[in-house]
């Protein structure tokens, strides 16, 4: 049976994008953080209607989507980061743009890909899913294209993005011509019913073009180097959009695809998760260190928290289920404290920003006593990134390590804590620039926006509340891991070397 | 409105605190009304919450708490809940805490009328309250701790209310350093409990110490661990130092910490975890020591202080000795009962030297006073009621707790504790009695302070009428009487108990030898300070000049830590901070940060921004990953 009804929410999520974009077609005068309101009340009106679908057993919509709790718990996700990213953009787009509708309208459409990610179950309509997003992605970020950096930075992404793609398309066709379906249930059964005896080195390649694919996706090293510039010419709400909903969205099709699909030949690929992981984690800190914008410093930070993420899924590989279960959650329950932290930590920058239009680091000197607040939630956000206690870093990180730790990956684990180590110097600079040195001369307290205000404040209290309570928001990731593993289960048992 | 919801009580002043703290200082009058609101609304709910406890109570049926709790975290096989733990005891304390509290929270409203920072003293006031209300109650260890913690930040911040004095900022950090050092006592004691137990549930390791699933030296080891936090919150033996300096506070808040919320901590842990004590060999003789050696000292040294409120201090120091003495004798009946009447007269004495203070204008020398029962009536009386009923005459309160405490002291130590105990109350009754003549009878001596002195309003002098009345029948919960017309038929003895209820008998040998020996001390001091002429004492004091010093300077304790600090703390820290200066900074940190920063400063090299160069890291990435694939698989 066709059940449309599946996905009513993404109806009401794009639809609301059209009707956005019609908003600003007939009447073109209306102010632009109306608009942003509006989407926002949009975003909202999605993730309410996403409450329906919590705890509704699997369903699938002609094998190629799938409805269940990991499905809605991106929808959630996905909604709240939309709706953030929106009030972010209000006053931002206001001074700049003349035109704002297709900028929100495409940030409903990313945000119903990044779900379509996170529930496809075929190839073909996870690399739609994912093209669509990149697509709405590439305009976000060239979106002032009066602004040199922004161009560029979109003519970039671009690039490269058609480059991995292909390679991604490439991966698939080899795999398709050696597990013979395109379904992930189907390259399951097709692997685990190949010849057992030694290595076909399709295979592999198959595996490592598909990695570099997503690994652009979720900036992994060595294919992030696109992410620096992305994230500095980026309109600043974009850039938050990026390291936010776009992370999620790859990790999203990471977990179901290797989970269900590719589990079998784990023995194949989780081993370049964990050199991945690795060198993403280091790489990402070290150049942190050497930076002096804040959009490449939290570019090059957001990839260290990448190296972090990678981890899960190489234990995915070494573990049983339990640990598959055990490790998703701990991954989906750190997403979401690092994507509340970010949202934190962007609408404090934003809102300073559009104040002062500086988005150097030495230009936040002082920030304590100009605008008190705003320093508070930076370094809110900071400390929970570098993952101290009391911050929801710290706790999620903590969860999420002890989902993935198996016999073989305790040396990564190890150096994420080493890591964690250098991060900390690079955020606690900041910290420093805003709490030990004078304002730059000129500089006078400054009032910022009601709105961006209770905003900041909201989600800085979720980054305590998830790091002082995690009982329920790691309940809820727990539920939504649940389907991934309990399919894989009764299928094919992963095959040991 | 049952048991099960008492943790309202500490949710509505924290609340407050919460509001005060934002916006206080946008509110008229600084928001007191609020606090005044806050605590009084925990202050009705006790009832509720007793009420329904008291009906629920039955322990014939072993219905003798009520527990509530909700699971905060569980993660894989970690497991851990958080709840609230009502029974006898936390009922005692919630009757305490919330009644001290409430008349402290009117008084001074009163007496810090005009200060600067007014509603940033409700405030923490206000968490002060809550957490020592969520203290008592805590089903857990883990939240025992936290809220320990938050009594000590919130003493801490009252200590030092007016940071602008040094002596009060100095008063704020030895009372934290001092009591912090037990605090990590308290820490490992928890952390060894839990590890042995798995478990952080109170009842739980008291069930687990019981059953001896834990070996008697660690049991001993882990407790006395814990028992180093009580020593120190509970200013005993050698911790005591830092509760008379806490008197630089606003006076409120010297009633508030000896009375109600800080100090009371230390006991009130000891007797939840007396059980542990008691399957600990030799646990409880270290708490009689330690009690027995605080209230000597302490009664001593009260002699030669000239501060009201430092006199004060000392005897609030000797009391808590004795509550331990109690706890150590296996009766937690008799240490909360003395806790009991001990926090309405001390309440009562401190808001009463609160009131002279305010009264002659923040004179608190008692060289200077004197003659001030005429001046300040309302003051003076309440203050003689409380300073009888502080010495231990019949029919005031501590007489009845201080009875208790002989009994129980007398049947499980035997002569030489008793003789000690009943020494400390002498001591006791002739210093109070000093105190109180130098202050309200005789001659005024100074006369510029008596003619300015005047009564201070009702709202201060109304909580002082309301606590007498309290230090005057408080002692009457002992009787089977009165227990049963209040719903806990038996007394307090039957109600509060460590295995089996004792109902209160009399015994009239140590009862009447306890009223000779409070009558005597009465007698001495009034004899040697009549009229508050200072000939006796003096002479007493040229006869002993080398005691008198001694107790003058408090026994160089004070002096002997700071010898111990500069020679040994700051010696060991000299060699400490060469090998940190060079071995761990230069070598270690500032080596390895070295490495760090220039392996990044080659990496970001690669980052040409041109395309051509990124697209190329993708190709080498996904070649070299499949070249090794194939060769880790071959």
């Amino acid at each position: 049976m066709r059940d449309y009804a599946l996905f009513v929410p993404e109806y009401i999520a794009a639809g609301w994008a059209v009707l956005v974009i019609a908003i600003e077609l007939f009447w073109p005068k209306v102010r632009k953080d109306t608009l942003a309101y509006v989407t926002a009340a949009g975003a909202l009106a999605w993730a309410v209607s996403a409450l329906f679908y919590i705890g509704n057993e699997p369903e699938s919509f002609q094998g190629l989507i799938q409805s269940d709790n990991f499905t809605t718990y991106f929808r959630l996700l996905a909604a709240g980061i939309v709706a953030a990213v929106s009030i972010m953009s209000a006053n931002y787009l206001r001074d700049r743009t003349k035109t704002a509708g297709e900028y929100f309208g495409l940030l409903l459409v990313a945000g119903c890909a990044t779900v379509y990610m996170a529930a496809a179950t075929e190839l073909i309509t996870a690399y739609i899913s994912l093209e669509l997003l990149s697509f709405c992605l590439y305009i976000l970020v060239g979106y002032l294209k009066r602004d040199n950096l922004s161009s560029e930075a979109a003519l970039k992404y671009i690039l490269l993005g058609a480059f991995s793609s292909a390679m991604l398309l490439y991966g698939m066709s080899l795999l398709y011509g050696i597990a013979g379906s395109t379904s992930y249930e189907g390259i399951s059964q097709g692997l685990a019913a190949r010849d057992q005896g030694g290595t076909d080195a399709g295979i592999v390649v198959a595996f490592m073009l598909i990695l570099a694919g997503v690994g652009f996706k979720v900036s992994a090293a060595p294919f992030h180097m696109w992410a620096p510039d992305a994230y500095q010419g980026a309109p600043l709400p974009i850039t938050a959009l990026l390291s936010t909903l776009s992370k999620a969205a790859g990790f999203a099709l990471i977990l179901r695809l290797f989970s269900l699909a590719f589990v079998v030949d784990a023995v194949e690929w989780r081993w370049a998760f964990a050199t991945l992981a690795a060198v993403t984690m280091t790489a990402g800190n070290l150049l942190a260190l050497q930076q002096k914008n804040l959009k490449r410093l939290v570019a090059y930070s957001s990839i260290g928290q990448v190296g972090y993420m990678l981890v899960t899924i190489a234990a995915i590989g070494y573990g049983d289920a339990t640990v598959g279960v055990n490790a998703t959650s701990g991954l989906l329950v750190h997403i979401v404290g690092y994507v509340v932290s970010t949202l934190a930590l962007f609408t404090a920058l934003t809102a300073y920003y559009n104040k002062t239009g500086d988005d150097t680091i030495v230009g936040l000197r002082g920030l304590a006593e100009t605008q008190p607040f705003l320093a508070v939630v930076i370094t809110a956000s900071f400390f929970s990134f570098a993952g101290l206690p009391f911050f929801a870093g710290f706790t999620t990180k903590l969860l999420m390590f002890q989902g993935a730790t198996t016999d073989e990956l305790l040396w990564v684990i190890g150096l994420a804590v080493l890591n964690s180590f250098i991060s900390l110097y690079y955020y606690l600079m900041i910290v420093r620039q805003m709490y030990l040195f004078d304002p730059i001369p000129g500089m006078v307290r400054f009032r910022i926006n009601p709105v961006m205000w209770v905003m900041s404040a909201g989600l800085m209290l979720g980054v305590l509340l998830i790091g002082i309570y995690p009982g329920p928001a790691f309940k809820a990731a727990e539920n939504a891991a649940k389907p991934l593993f309990q399919q894989a289960e009764p299928g094919v048992a992963a095959r040991q070397p | 409105m049952g048991a099960e919801q008492a943790w309202l009580l500490a949710a509505i002043p924290a609340g407050v605190f919460f509001v005060l703290a934002l916006f206080g200082r946008y509110l008229p009058r600084g928001g007191d009304y609020l606090g005044v609101a806050a605590i009084g609304a925990s202050f009705v709910l006790f009832f509720f919450v007793a009420a329904d406890f008291l009906s629920f109570y039955d322990f014939e049926a072993h219905k003798t708490f009520i527990t509530e709790s909700i699971s905060w975290s569980e993660i894989g096989n970690f497991k851990l809940r958080q709840g609230i733990h009502v029974d006898a005891i936390t009922i005692v304390m919630f009757a305490v805490i919330t009644t001290v509290s409430l008349m402290v929270n009117i008084f001074s409203v009163g007496y810090m009328k005009g200060e600067p920072r007014y509603y940033w003293f409700f405030a923490v006031l206000q968490l002060f309250v809550a957490s020592m209300l969520l203290l008592v109650m805590a089903d857990n260890l883990l939240l025992v701790y936290i809220s320990w913690e938050l009594v000590g930040v919130c003493s801490f911040l009252l200590i030092g209310f007016y940071w602008e004095k040094r002596s009060a900022t100095e008063a704020a950090k030895k009372a934290f350093i001092t009591t912090r050092i037990g605090d990590v006592g308290l820490l490992i004691g928890i952390i060894l409990l839990w590890k042995e137990t798995g478990t952080f549930d109170i009842q739980q390791i008291i069930h687990a110490a019981e059953a001896g699933e834990i070996g008697q030296t660690y049991l001993f080891v882990s407790i006395m661990f814990v028992f180093l936090g009580c020593m120190g919150k509970s200013a005993q033996f050698p911790f005591h130092v830092w509760l008379p300096d806490a008197m630089e506070g606003p006076t409120p808040v010297s009633a508030l910490i000896h009375a109600a919320t800080m100090v009371v901590a230390g006991v009130y842990l000891t007797a939840r975890l007396l059980p542990i004590f008691e399957a600990a060999d030799g646990a409880l003789l270290v708490v009689t020591i330690v009690g027995l050696t605080t209230a000597l000292l302490a009664s001593l040294i009260a002699f030669a202080q000239t501060d009201i409120k430092r006199v004060l201090a000392y005897s609030t120091v000797g009391k808590l000795g004795l509550m331990f003495v109690a706890l150590g004798a296996g009766s937690p009946a008799a240490g909360l009962f003395l806790l009991m009447t001990h926090a309405f007269v001390k309440a009562l004495l401190f808001l009463g030297s609160g009131s002279v203070i305010l009264g002659t204008h923040h004179n608190q020398e008692m060289d200077k006073l004197g003659g001030l029962w005429k001046k300040m009536p309302i003051t003076g009386t309440t203050f003689f009621v409380a300073t009888l009923a502080l010495a231990g005459l019949p029919p005031l309160a501590m007489f009845w707790s201080e009875d208790e405490l002989f009994a129980s002291v007398n049947h499980e130590w035997g002569l030489w504790a008793l003789v000690l105990a009943m020494l400390a109350v002498f001591a006791t009754a002739i210093f109070m009695v000093r105190l109180f003549i130098r202050t309200f009878a005789g001659e005024p001596r100074d006369r510029q302070v008596h003619e300015h002195a005047r009564e201070t309003p009702l709202v201060m002098t109304g909580p002082l009428v309301f606590l007498c009345v309290l230090a005057v029948v408080s002692g009457l919960f002992v009787f089977n009487g009165v227990g049963s017309a209040l719903g806990f038929p038996g007394g307090i003895g039957e109600f509060v108990f460590l295995e089996e209820p004792e109902r209160y008998a009399i015994d009239w040998t140590l009862a009447g030898i306890s009223l000779a020996v409070a009558v005597a001390g009465v007698l001495i001091g009034a004899y040697v300070y009549w009229g508050n002429s200072l000939v006796r004492s003096t002479r007493l004091a040229e006869a002993m000049p080398r005691l008198y010093a001694a107790l003058r300077n408090k026994f160089y304790i004070d002096e002997m830590y700071q010898y111990v600090i500069d020679r040994g703390v700051l010696g060991v820290s000299y060699v400490v901070s060469w090998f940190d200066r060079y071995v761990v900074n230069d070598t270690g940190v500032d080596g390895s940060a070295q490495v760090t920063g220039y392996s990044g400063s080659i990496l970001k090299y690669l980052q040409t921004g041109r395309v051509p160069n990124y697209a190329m890291a993708i190709t080498l990435g996904v070649v070299g990953l499949t070249v090794a694939g194939l060769l880790v698989r071959a």
